[in-house]
């Protein structure tokens, strides 16, 4: 019984020592690949990749000549020249985000006023219309109000003793009108304007003040969000009109 | 006698039909691992052959010189000193130590047994 009992973890321990030693075969015993290929297999061999580099090179080029092909095609397309009409014509009615130079308006009312007890009153709508007229006039190219853009359909008028633009009312201070310009010069232009504009005074006797502001860096003027809807206006027939 | 010898051709084929595969950091580790067994094994078969075998010490020597060897290869690596060597000169010389008593307690017995037969 004791001779089986150490016969066994003899065996078991010689197990062990077999798998080691196989895997250690295994392991030092990597079948090392040669390169046994003598000058001229070599020289077939890179026959062969040459080939194939030129074949991929083609492949390439015929790809590349496709897209060119169809690049062409694309741009001489009529629907590219309407796509590009359609998007100058989306920009000029407002219905894109405008970068650019320009200044901030900021009207906020007076505090001296308020610690006086004055109530705090609204920006007429009059007022407004002043002001954006002015801005245009002095080379405003777009206009925000409160993040609002003002397209040339805008309409700024009191509803029921509320300021109200495209639908939007403006009930809180400070109000940032944001006015880009068409270049740097002339936003430098408009900004010098507007800091002498009489405007100005008369939001003073309305109780506000606007201060004029000229950021360093790009404004950013978002597209006007809601549907602009034409309704005495339809499409001219083509025979009345002429062919144009 | 023979039970030994099988387990060890077991292990063997175990190890060939299994896919393990040794990174090549570790297979310093397991090298001198094999070593130590060897060296375990082959004192485990004099200790038998001179009749002082003890089943405590050899398995517990098998397991201990596998992990002593390891971790002076493990120490070595860290230390930058090659210390492994010192684990494969002291096992080599213990593997021949045994070898040779081995050979000559066989060397002996047989003799004994040939001059039994020649006196019968």
């Amino acid at each position: 019984m004791d001779k089986y009992k150490k016969n066994i973890s003899f065996t078991l321990i010689t197990v062990i020592i077999g798998f080691m030693l196989a895997i250690q075969f295994r392991t030092v015993k990597e079948p090392v690949v040669r390169d046994t290929r003598d000058t001229w297999q070599l020289r077939e061999d890179l026959i062969k990749e040459n080939e194939l580099q030129l074949k991929l090179i083609r492949e390439v080029r015929s790809n590349e000549e496709k897209i060119s092909k169809y690049e062409t095609e694309l741009k001489q397309s009529k629907e590219q020249v309407l796509r590009d009409t359609l998007g100058e014509l989306k920009a000029e009615a407002g219905l894109t985000d405008v970068n650019g130079n320009g200044i901030i308006l900021i009207i906020e009312p007076i505090y001296e006023e308020l610690l006086l007890g004055t109530a705090v009153s609204t920006v007429s709508p009059d007022l407004l219309k002043r002001l954006v007229n002015e801005l245009n006039m002095y080379g405003a190219m777009q206009i925000s109000i409160d993040n609002q853009r003002i397209i040339n359909t805008t309409v700024i008028r009191d509803i029921n003793g509320e300021t109200k633009i495209d639908g939007h009312s403006l009930n809180g201070f400070p109000i940032e009108i944001k006015v880009i310009a068409e270049n740097a010069k002339s936003a430098d232009k408009l900004f010098k304007r507007m800091q002498v504009s009489k405007s100005a005074d008369e939001f003073f006797v309305d109780n506000l003040r606007v201060k004029v502001v000229k950021p360093d860096e790009m404004i950013e003027i978002p597209a006007y969000q809601n549907t602009i809807r034409i309704r005495d206006m339809k499409p001219m027939d083509s025979e009345k009109g002429g062919n144009s | 006698m023979w039970l030994p010898v099988l387990g060890l051709i077991i292990g063997v084929i175990l190890g060939l039909l299994t896919e393990i595969k040794i990174p090549d950091e570790y297979s310093n580790y397991l090298s001198i691992a094999v070593l130590a067994a060897l060296d375990t094994l082959f004192g485990g078969i004099r200790a038998q052959l001179q009749n002082i075998y003890d089943e405590r010490v050899f398995v517990s020597g098998f397991f201990f010189n596998i992990l002593l060897a390891a971790s002076l290869a493990f120490l070595g690596v860290h230390l930058g000193v090659d210390l492994y060597l010192a684990a494969v000169f002291a096992f080599g010389v213990r593997l021949f130590q045994n070898i040779a008593v081995i050979r000559r307690i066989l060397l002996t017995k047989w003799s004994v047994i040939r001059e039994k037969t020649e006196k019968n």
